[in-house]
């Protein structure tokens, strides 16, 4: 038992997610299946994409995900409409990140709302998920 | 004393109140608008304030509760998912208890008269709002270490714990203020 404790704990820690995040993941998984007959695994490159690509965002302005993360996921970025400072999104330099499933939901969805005017798609948002979880 | 006074401010804080004083505002009854709610909160409402505290600071300073009237805070919380432009949506049991929050310490007074009707969303609207902030200049707002009156932190030292004393105001590049 210890030991699968153990096991467990070094996993999550190489896959930089928590169990529940870990978990959405394959929620979100078994729904891209389902809307994309080619779907093979989510991806960290089509991450960086969505990512640091420029869109039409809510407000009809030029927005991506990086007008307010930095570029460099290991350092702080800063809301541009607020100007409040945002911790870093990488795992490795800050834990907090994908521990808690329901934060992961909450922004993923709002933050494809004001990037991209519309709710990311199961593949968008775990390859997003997978790009982070590497950086 | 000072302890005294200090507990009070502590006990004001908790219950999400505004922390003015009238002597430092050269305005007689200024405290009575400030609408503070002295009863200590319950459990219940500590969770909530705790919740409301994380979620709206995750981008801006979670402003008191009694700086506007619950008809404000029901119109912000039935637009969060277009909130100044940018999606605030909550989950609806989170999104529930903070519009709980709101209600139970939203300003009393009608802090929108003279809005013709108008329901203010902005802190920033509200008539008390403009006339304290009268002959602060545009200068002072927009400059990167300011940005816009949604900042109340960048000039008002102490106002995330709810004390806005003009002796605590120190505006960035300009310093203290001085009626």
């Amino acid at each position: 038992m210890k030991y699968l404790a153990l096991a467990l704990l070094f996993s999550t820690s190489l896959m930089a997610a928590s169990p529940e995040v870990v978990q959405y993941m394959k929620e979100l998984e078994s729904v891209a299946k389902t809307e994309n007959r080619t779907f093979n695994g989510f991806d960290a490159v089509r991450g960086k994409e969505i990512f640091t690509s420029t869109h039409t965002g809510k407000q009809g302005k030029p927005m991506a995900c990086t007008s307010c993360h930095s570029l460099n996921l290991a350092n702080p970025g800063k809301n541009s409409l607020t100007g409040k400072v945002i911790d870093p999104l990488s795992p490795r330099a800050n834990p907090q990140r994908l521990t808690s499933a329901k934060e992961v939901k909450k922004w993923l969805k709002r933050n494809f709302m004001d990037v991209y005017a519309r709710e990311g798609t199961a593949q968008e948002k775990g390859d997003v998920l997978t790009y982070i979880m590497k950086n | 004393m000072k302890t005294l006074l200090n507990l009070s401010v502590a006990a004001l804080i908790l219950a999400g109140g505004v922390y003015l004083y009238a002597d430092d505002d050269h305005e007689e009854g200024e405290h009575h608008r400030s609408s503070v709610v002295a009863k200590p909160l319950s459990k219940q409402d500590q969770v909530s304030a705790a919740l409301y505290k994380k979620e709206c600071s995750s981008c801006h300073m979670a402003y008191q509760p009694s700086l506007l009237p619950k008809r404000s805070w029901d119109k912000t919380m039935n637009t969060l998912d277009n909130h100044f432009g940018t999606d605030a949506t909550l989950d609806p049991s989170d999104h529930k208890t903070i519009q709980n929050y709101l209600a139970s310490y939203a300003s009393k007074n009608d802090r929108l008269v003279d809005m013709k009707g108008a329901v203010a969303l902005r802190i920033s609207e509200t008539p008390y709002f403009v006339r304290k902030h009268r002959e602060v200049t545009k200068k002072m707002v927009t400059q990167p270490q300011v940005k816009s009156f949604a900042n109340c932190n960048a000039c008002h030292t102490k106002a995330e714990s709810g004390s806005y004393r003009e002796r605590e105001i120190s505006i960035p590049n300009y310093g203290r203020w001085e009626d």
